[in-house]
Formats: structure tokens, C-alpha cells, sequence
């Protein structure tokens, strides 16, 4: 069997687009058919792209990052999304509504997330989740998600089972008594931002706990506009 | 007193404090990461302000807030807290609330502020025809 090794032109062509590390390594370990045959099978996320992204659509997600967050991110995530949104002809009191619990679900992440990057307590750290915009159904609705301490997974279960119980007039009364006293001393999260956010929501907030480790839990949540 | 000039920007508002006119702006959008480094100087001109404040004029602050994070609303109410202290004391307080009409949301804010804040005299003004 002759095995030929495709000419530098070929290669570029028939490859997928790779970082130059990789390309410069092929070149220089002169790779024969059957290696560049197993890094493509490798790159799995490659081919299972549309299928992931498929999936999004399906669950009527239209908008969906994961990784660090930061202010600045913040802003142009809420800029696309209230476009987008003009340009369906949302009507202004949805989109304001839809971009405040993106604000405040993205602040959550960048005040509350425990998980860090490059690591906890590094200068200029940047906070790690996970926020999905979308529509289904007639509602929009958005998805959080950041991983958080398991000794703080009881304090803020409590605060959102509370809020779940309210009504409107009585979250709108609840907002304004936590309002009135400031931020509680090393707050961990469910605390204005959330009492507003399920004000304006359309049903109760949805959460979820799910244990990493034994440090560690991932917490959801999901707001329906 | 030295009148207070903050440029508005994507996610804080413009602040414009006339100590001479007696005329106070807060206007745009509040969704700064951390509030505190914005408000705390606004706090500290606005207490120096009132304290040295013996006029018989009326102090009238305009707002015309588009959209604020939770945070930025203990802020807002902290600014509007003051003002209302400043009038039971005797001074002239008048807050005009600026809500466009296709903004529900700055309506629903302002009646919410206003509700909270009995002893002052609170105007919610529609804009935009």
C-alpha cells in the first residue's frame, strides 16, 4: 500500500481550520494520512457543532455564553439583545424587562460566582457562568448559571423558596422593605436582585442545586418574562 | 459651592448638580458593577449641599431614569431619602420623575419611589407626546 503524504496545498485544503500550533506541528512531524485521519475524529466538537447548536434553537435559546464574565461583556450582551429585540418588534416593555434580568442575572455571576478565572484571589479575576436568552411559548425567558459553595447552597435555597410563595404585591412590598436596608453584610446573593427580578417575572423564579463536589454546587436559574 | 458635572455613559448616569439654580439632573441608565464608586461622591455633594443650603428656594431635582439595576435603586432611594429628610426640616423639595410613555417600566419605578416617599412632593411628568 503506498501511502502518500499530501502536498502542502492539499493540506490547507482538505483540513479544517486549526490554531497555528497545531498546523506548525503537522508540518514539522511530516504526519501521513492515517494521523491527520484521527485528529479530525478527534476534534469531535467540531463536527457536533450544529448538532449543539441545533439543540439551543430547539429549546428556543437564541442567545447563549458561557465562560468569564464582565462588565463590559455585560453591555454589549444587553446592546445585541435589546436590538434584536427591537428588531422583532418586541414591544418596549418586554425588552426592558428581558435586558433588567439579563443586568442582574449577569451581576450575579460577576459578584457571586465561585468560580474564578484565572483562579480565586488573583488580581483582576474574572467570574465564570453560564446565561442563555430565549423565547419559547410566547415568553421569553432567561437561564443562569454559576457554580457556588455548598455551605451557602442552604441560605440561598431559603431566600428563593420565600420568594416563590409571594405574589406580586407582596414581592413589590418585599423589594421595598430590603430596599430601604442596605446590601447585608457579606451577602452571598439572593437578595434585591433577585426580589426585583421575580417582581417583574412573568411566573415564579426556577432554581436548581446540582453537587459538583464537595466543595462545590452548580446553581441555576431560570426567569420567565 | 461647586457644581457637580458627571458624562453620562452607557451604564451610568448623567449627574448635573446646580448648586447656584438649585436645580439637580440624574438622567440615563444606572447598571454600574460596583455603585458605590459611582454614588458615594454624589452622596458626599449632595450632603454638603443640603447642610449648606439656607435659602428659601425651592431645590428641585429632575430624573429621568430610562433603566437601573437593583443596586443603583438603593442608590436611587438613598439620594431621594436624603431629599425627603431636607424637607421635613423645612427646605423646598420638588422631584419631577420623567418617564417616557412607551417606558412602563420607568412609570411602575417612579410610582414605586413615590409611594415610599409621602412627605415630599413628587411629580411623575409623561414625555413623548
Amino acid at each position: 500500500m503506498v501511502v502518500s503524504e499530501p502536498a502542502e496545498h492539499e493540506l490547507s485544503v482538505s483540513e479544517p481550520a486549526e490554531n497555528e500550533l497545531s498546523v506548525s506541528a503537522r508540518y514539522l512531524s511530516l504526519p501521513k494520512m492515517s494521523k491527520i485521519e484521527n485528529k479530525r475524529r478527534e476534534n469531535h466538537m467540531l463536527y457536533e457543532l450544529y448538532d449543539f447548536k441545533k439543540d439551543l434553537n430547539n429549546r428556543g435559546v437564541f442567545f447563549c455564553f458561557s465562560g468569564p464574565v464582565s462588565q463590559d461583556l455585560l453591555v454589549e450582551i444587553g446592546t445585541i439583545l435589546r436590538k434584536k429585540m427591537e428588531f422583532e418588534e418586541t414591544h418596549n416593555a418586554i425588552v426592558l424587562r428581558v435586558f433588567s434580568m439579563v443586568v442582574e442575572m449577569a451581576q450575579n455571576i460577576i459578584h457571586y460566582s465561585a468560580e474564578r478565572c484565572p483562579r480565586e484571589g488573583y488580581k483582576d479575576e474574572l467570574s465564570v457562568g453560564i446565561i442563555a436568552v430565549g423565547y419559547d411559548n410566547g415568553h421569553y425567558f432567561v437561564l443562569c448559571g454559576n457554580r457556588v459553595f455548598n455551605n451557602n447552597v442552604e441560605n440561598i435555597r431559603n431566600k428563593l423558596i420565600h420568594l416563590q410563595k409571594m405574589d406580586k404585591e407582596q414581592l413589590k412590598k418585599h423589594y421595598k422593605e430590603q430596599r430601604k436596608k442596605g446590601p447585608s453584610k457579606g451577602s452571598m446573593g439572593a437578595g434585591l436582585g433577585f426580589i426585583d427580578m421575580a417582581k417583574k417575572a412573568a411566573k415564579p423564579i426556577e432554581f436548581d442545586f446540582k453537587p459538583v463536589d464537595e466543595k462545590f454546587s452548580f446553581f441555576s436559574t431560570k426567569i420567565v418574562i | 459651592m461647586e457644581n457637580m458635572f458627571i458624562k453620562q455613559t452607557k451604564y451610568t448616569p448623567l449627574i448635573l448638580f446646580d448648586a447656584d439654580n438649585h436645580t439637580l439632573e440624574i438622567r440615563g441608565e444606572s447598571y454600574p458593577e460596583d455603585t458605590s464608586i459611582f454614588y458615594t461622591p454624589v452622596f458626599r455633594w449632595l450632603e454638603t449641599y443640603l447642610a449648606e443650603f439656607s435659602g428659601k428656594q425651592t431645590i428641585t431635582l429632575n430624573m429621568e431614569m430610562i433603566y437601573y439595576n437593583s443596586n443603583s435603586s438603593r442608590s436611587l432611594m438613598n439620594i431621594l431619602d436624603m431629599l425627603q429628610d431636607a424637607s421635613m426640616d423645612g427646605k423646598k423639595i420638588v422631584i419631577n420623575w420623567y418617564y417616557h410613555k412607551d417606558n412602563e417600566m420607568a412609570l411602575e419605578n417612579g410610582e414605586e419611589f413615590r409611594e415610599d416617599l409621602e412627605s415630599l412632593t413628587f411629580n411623575l411628568v409623561r414625555t413623548g407626546g
